[in-house]
């Protein structure tokens, strides 16, 4: 196992290198003056311009700036934004939001979607079933921020249940409604995913010779099927946090909720190319982590699954 | 006094629903089960013999249901009761012990709470002896070690001990009534003895009765009181195991037991395949002279058309470390020749590295070590795409699984045209007339041909593959487990189509099989492999007449009902 | 327990008497025998018998036809055009020719929502298959041919999976979008495009490259290498044809997808440029109106068509994936 692990954290070690040096590349790429636009419309003299160059390191070739770059980053050094401030502050303020919100939003699709899942899975081909297929194909084809509206107006707006935006106070409550808005794309995932996948085991060779046994239906559907049934769904939900926190780029728009998804948009507006490659690289980390407690969860769910 | 029957079925009728109409599966069946007797019911796939062994317990799979007739449990009526009817019997007076180990338990759950759930549900045990009665039951199904065992996991276990635990499971609540359905079709011929042996002791024990599903006509006459033959859904004869089997009526019965490779004749045997040899060795001789006199194809034209000498393969896996990697040794040296015009057949169970072996000399797999010479010529040395090709011509395989061994999007046609497209051989119209012929050869109508493997049966989709196999006028074919998944009936048709072209063409063949009692009509050499070694080399009548080793011996004594006396 | 009684007959036990069924009851078939009245099929004739069956299938037609209807010929629709601006009637209601009224700018909104289509689902269909031609094609070597150029392809294909979609694509759009601001109506359906495409086809890849690896091991394959057909005429002769049905049904399914994440990325105001009529800018354009509750219907046009759209898509992916893989079919 530990030799397992090992071997999947240098497999993730060109991933995260290569991902940033792609993400690196492409704001490199970025065109525009970084410091006239740390500076504003003042003007800058040649003495402070070049010394400011060398400081930040804008002399140098690109992938030199960007093994410099690296180099920071492990000391916890990200980089200045344009309003001065450290970019590992920003995310600091950003990352505790916008991990609540996409835990709250997983939370709620998980609990929703594997009920919903499970029984129109055992009730296939009923009006539940078809309600929900039908539903769930909805939520897919509808863009997140259409929802956002209709829920912010219904509920912010007209019954004045919610607060219209969340704001500063990123707080368990007023982040419900956002949360909610998040999650249902992957609702509707979870949803599909756990049917086909109790659909599948119900007709599978062990569940009926659980029923021979004498066990009730409640009883086989609940420690056989169910069970079994929940392993892709799951893991799933494991790979889905790091979806879900990108995904917040839309919801904290609408909700205007003080996030990363927040700070990524506005660094990307602004171009404001430290910014963008910390968030990334923050993106890129949680979708590695991700992965490999997936990975790991597998092997505890599923006794058949053995790393060597 | 006749004694109160505990399972009576009659005039039982199944449908499934088919899109909007319904199929009937099981067609007015009647079957009687006394306490403590071991009835069979016998059948080839699609007979409807599960489906009536389901029907009992109210497992129908999918759209099944009971569309007419009766059941009656201990006298009582079960059919079309409701659920709770049915449930209540489960477990405690019906047991079920299903058909395939591997994919009959709960892989996430352990053994033990597996057959713990038996007793709860029927309340047979509560708190702490459950636990007790469990290792109990495991020790009781013959398997060692029970304590430990009930703590693992299924994977943990192979897949004659995974049976094991299914019989302690069917048994744990002590039913009157054990459904076996084919209970040892998936296990090596050795561990199906034992377990088949070990059930008889346990149920004659505990004077269970036991409802019998095989397909194995040899087997059920083996092990059961009566005997019910199924075909399509109906009976077409039921009576006494051995009376049945001495003197079959119905037509359908009588070709099973022909058919039946483990019943049949040894003596009529080796004289037709004498005579098949004789043919063939002449016709192959021809051949072998042809060659010898052309260039386009190697090869001196000697004596022995394949020979592999001390081939030996070693797979790497990959160990608890990086750097400790585990070795393998799936073949270790084995040694054999090929007669021109006959067949060497290597038999042996699963793992036993037969399969390994015929993958090396078709040239699919390099042997880490020892050489493959086909007519003279070390095929490891054939370096030109053009005498690869050559070998190709030469050197055929055919491959045990009808369902995967054709490409699904290629129409017949073009599954036979393929090695002449390959080769480029022939011009349209050639091709045409070729393809014709073959499927003359394997008696298959010309209109085949333009159909998809999805259409045809097992069977036939075996004879495209000996056709496709043939197109290329091979001398030597690679036979792996080629009638390993047909019914006896199509079995036995493929087996004398093989012979037939066989002694035709001149063919040799390297017959790879785990089943024995098949070698006798198809073979004249012999290999047993045991663990990747050969263990025993001779002709087929030495290992039939005078086996030396204790492994063959054991192989011989597992073939089911091969010492069932036919007075015929 | 009852004991068997050992002084009785077996045969003679009622019930188990010896029965022989007439033949003409239980006739023998012909073994090999098979139905040649009917027509060859194949699998992809038997998966659309199947699709034919499916009442999804029929809706999903029945909205992708009209979706192609309104995209090839939207002047068949309305004769306004969707570009002339009456800010006089910002706002205004439905009215007699205007059945959807008129948004901020004084613009139809019917007429935008029909032209908008276009715009729509050339952005899906050309991401579809800018992401799946590549997927495939490295997916199915990566699989096939396994080892170091497995290594490397799924190595590089990770580095852009692990960038989220839309933010990768965002990054990209705002770059473009700077160093090439003005790139007509082509150009802006592109970039969007590669956009999107550049962090979607690992997707389409792995897939791939799983059903490949599930293929490559089949009897049928050994048996072509058997006749000497070469890996290469192997792989793309039986293996790739044999792996397409999962990359068939993700690739419907993504048409819809990629037609929703144009919506956002206009919405976001770093998609399709504004001068570009496409409901993804309309109801991003919307958003005011909706927030202070003025005129839902400014936003409700182009986004039901946006949703009938891809859900139309989305139905049919549906469809096939049932049709393709009858195990999977567990509606009855």
């Amino acid at each position: 196992m530990a030799w397992y692990i090992g071997r999947r954290i240098l497999q993730a070690i060109p991933v995260l290198l290569g991902s940033t040096l792609l993400i690196y590349a492409m704001v490199f790429a970025m065109p525009g003056d970084p410091i006239v636009a740390l500076f504003g419309e003042k003007p800058v003299s040649e003495a402070v311009r070049s010394q400011i160059e060398q400081q930040y390191n804008l002399d140098k070739p690109f992938f030199v700036q960007w093994l410099l770059f690296l180099g920071n980053a492990a000391q916890g050094d990200l980089g200045m934004s344009f309003s001065g401030r450290p970019v590992s502050e920003l995310l600091a303020e950003t990352i505790p939001v916008t991990f609540k919100l996409a835990l709250m939003a997983l939370v709620i699709e998980a609990v929703l979607g594997i009920i919903a899942g499970f029984y129109a899975g055992l009730k296939r081909g009923g009006i539940f079933d078809s309600t929900m297929l039908v539903t769930s194909l909805l939520v897919i084809a509808v863009p997140i921020f259409v929802f956002g509206f209709v829920m912010q107006l219904t509920f912010g707006v007209k019954l004045g249940w919610a607060p219209v935006t969340v704001g500063g106070d990123a707080s368990w409550d007023r982040l419900i409604i956002p949360a909610f808005v998040l999650g249902l794309v992957s609702f509707a995932y979870v949803l599909r995913l756990t049917r086909t996948s109790v659909v599948e085991n119900l007709t599978a060779d062990h569940v009926r010779t659980a029923r021979a046994k004498g066990l009730t239906d409640g009883q086989v559907n609940r420690r056989h099927v169910l069970r079994n049934s929940l392993i892709p769904v799951v893991t799933y939900l494991g790979a889905d946090l790091g979806t879900l926190m990108a995904g917040a780029i839309v919801t904290e728009g609408i909700f205007n909720i003080p996030g990363l998804g927040n700070l990524a948009f506005r660094a990307i507006q602004q171009k404001e190319g430290p910014t963008i490659v910390s968030v990334v690289t923050v993106m890129v980390l949680i979708y590695v982590v991700m992965s490999l407690i997936v990975d790991l969860l597998y092997a505890w769910l599923d006794p058949r699954i053995r790393y060597a | 006094m006749n004694p109160t029957p505990l399972l009576e079925i009659e005039d039982l009728r199944v449908a499934f629903r088919q899109g909007k109409q319904d199929v009937e599966a099981v067609r007015g069946v009647n079957l009687t089960v006394y306490p403590g007797q071991t009835v069979a019911i016998v059948g080839e796939s699609g007979s409807g013999k599960s489906t009536t062994a389901h029907a009992v317990i109210d497992l129908l799979p999918g759209t099944g249901r009971v569309t007419g007739g009766s059941i009656r449990f201990d006298g009582r009526e079960i059919a079309g009761q409701g659920k709770k009817v049915v449930r209540a019997l489960r477990g405690s007076q019906i047991g079920l012990v299903p058909q395939d180990p591997m994919s009959n338990l709960n892989p996430l759950v352990k053994v033990g709470r597996q057959i713990a759930e038996v007793l709860v549900a029927n309340d047979v045990a509560k708190g702490k002896d459950v636990d007790r009665r469990v290792v109990e039951l495991l020790e009781e199904a013959g398997l060692p070690n029970a304590e430990q065992r009930a703590k693992q996991y299924p994977h943990e276990f192979s897949g004659g001990m995974r049976q094991r635990a299914l019989i302690a499971m069917g048994l744990a609540a002590r039913p009157r009534l054990l459904i076996a359905d084919e209970p040892t079709s998936a296990l090596d011929v050795t561990v199906q003895k034992q377990i088949l042996d070990h059930l008889d002791v346990l149920t004659d024990d505990l004077g269970v009765a036991v409802l019998l599903i095989t397909h194995d006509l040899g087997l059920a006459a083996e092990r059961a009181d009566h005997l019910v033959v199924m075909y399509k859904g109906q009976v077409v004869e039921s009576g006494p195991a051995l009376e049945i089997l001495q003197n079959p009526q119905h037509p359908y019965s009588k070709r099973l037991i022909s058919s039946a490779p483990s019943l049949a004749s040894q003596r009529l045997l080796a004289q037709q395949r004498a005579e098949v040899r004789e043919q063939a060795q002449e016709a192959a001789e021809e051949l072998a002279e042809e060659v010898a006199h052309t260039d386009a194809e190697f090869g001196g034209g000697g004596d022995y058309v394949v020979e592999a000498e001390h081939l030996t393969k070693v797979f790497t896996l990959p160990g608890t470390a990086p750097w400790r990697k585990e070795d393998f040794v799936a073949v270790d040296d084995v040694s054999f020749r090929l007669r021109r015009g006959t067949t060497t057949a290597i038999v042996g169970e699963s793992g036993s590295g037969k399969s390994t072996v015929a993958r090396m000399v078709l040239d699919l797999l390099k042997p880490t070590s020892g050489t493959v010479r086909f007519d003279g010529v070390d095929i490891s040395t054939l370096r030109s795409k053009q005498q690869q090709l050559a070998l190709r011509r030469q050197m055929q395989p055919v491959f045990q699984n009808p369902y995967a061994s054709l490409d699904p999007q290629y129409s017949i046609y073009r599954a036979i045209e393929e090695p002449l497209a390959t080769h480029k051989i022939g011009s349209k119209a050639e091709r045409e007339a070729r393809i014709r012929e073959l499927l003359d050869k394997v008696s298959l109508p010309w209109s085949v041909s333009r159909r998809f493997p999805n259409e045809l049966s097992g069977g036939q989709r075996q004879r495209v593959a000996i056709a496709r196999a043939l197109a290329l006028q091979p001398e030597v074919v690679i036979l792996d487990e080629a009638v390993s998944a047909l019914d006896v009936l199509v079995q036995a048709q493929i087996l004398s189509l093989l012979a037939e072209l066989q002694s035709e063409l001149g063919l040799s063949y390297l017959f790879i099989t785990h089943d024995l009692a098949v070698v006798r009509q198809i073979a004249d050499d012999v290999l047993v492999m045991e663990k990747g070694r050969v263990v025993e080399q001779a002709s087929v009548e030495e290992v039939y007449g005078s086996p030396q080793q204790e492994y063959t011996r054991r192989l011989l004594d597992a073939i089911p009902g091969g010492s069932i006396e036919l007075s015929r | 327990m009852p004991e068997f009684p050992a002084d009785v007959p077996r045969a003679a036990l009622p019930g188990q008497e010896r029965f022989v069924a007439p033949l003409d009851q239980t006739p023998l078939a012909e073994t090999g025998s098979f139905d040649d009245s009917r027509p060859p099929e194949n699998q992809w004739k038997e998966a659309w018998k199947r699709l034919r069956r499916n009442w999804i299938f029929w809706v999903s037609v029945a909205l992708l036809a009209v979706v192609a209807v309104v995209v090839l010929l939207p002047q068949w629709f309305t004769d306004l055009d969707p570009t002339y601006a009456q800010l006089s009637r910002s706002l205004e209601g439905p009215s007699e020719g205007h059945p959807a009224g008129f948004d901020r700018q004084g613009y139809d909104v019917f007429a935008r929502t029909i032209y908008g289509a276009r715009a729509s689902v050339l952005v899906g269909v050309l991401c579809t298959i800018v992401v799946t031609v590549p997927g495939v094609v490295l997916g199915a070597m990566a699989g096939f041919y396994g080892g170091w150029l497995d290594a490397v392809i799924s190595r590089v294909a990770d580095v852009f999976f692990a960038i989220p979609l839309l933010l990768g694509a965002l990054v990209g759009l705002a770059i473009i979008n700077n160093l090439w601001p003005d790139r007509g109506y082509w150009g802006s359906i592109l970039t969007v495009v590669f956009a999107l495409a550049a962090f979607g086809w690992p997707q389409v890849l792995r897939i791939a490259r799983g059903a490949v690896l599930e293929v490559k091991n089949l009897e049928f394959v050994d048996a072509a290498r058997a006749i000497g057909k070469t890996r290469r005429a192997n792989l793309w002769g039986h293996v790739v044809p044999n792996s397409l049905a999962p990359v068939i049904v993700l690739a419907t399914v993504s048409l819809g997808v990629y037609i929703v994440a144009e919506a956002t990325l206009s919405f976001l105001g770093l998609g399709l440029p504004p001068s570009i009529v496409s409901w993804g800018n309309d109801i991003s354009a919307a958003q005011n109106q909706v927030r202070s509750g003025q005129r839902l219907g400014v936003m409700f046009w182009p986004a039901s068509a946006l949703a009938l759209t891809s859900l139309g898509f989305i139905l049919l992916g549906d469809a096939v994936s049932d049709a393709l893989d009858p195990k999977s079919r567990n509606r009855e």
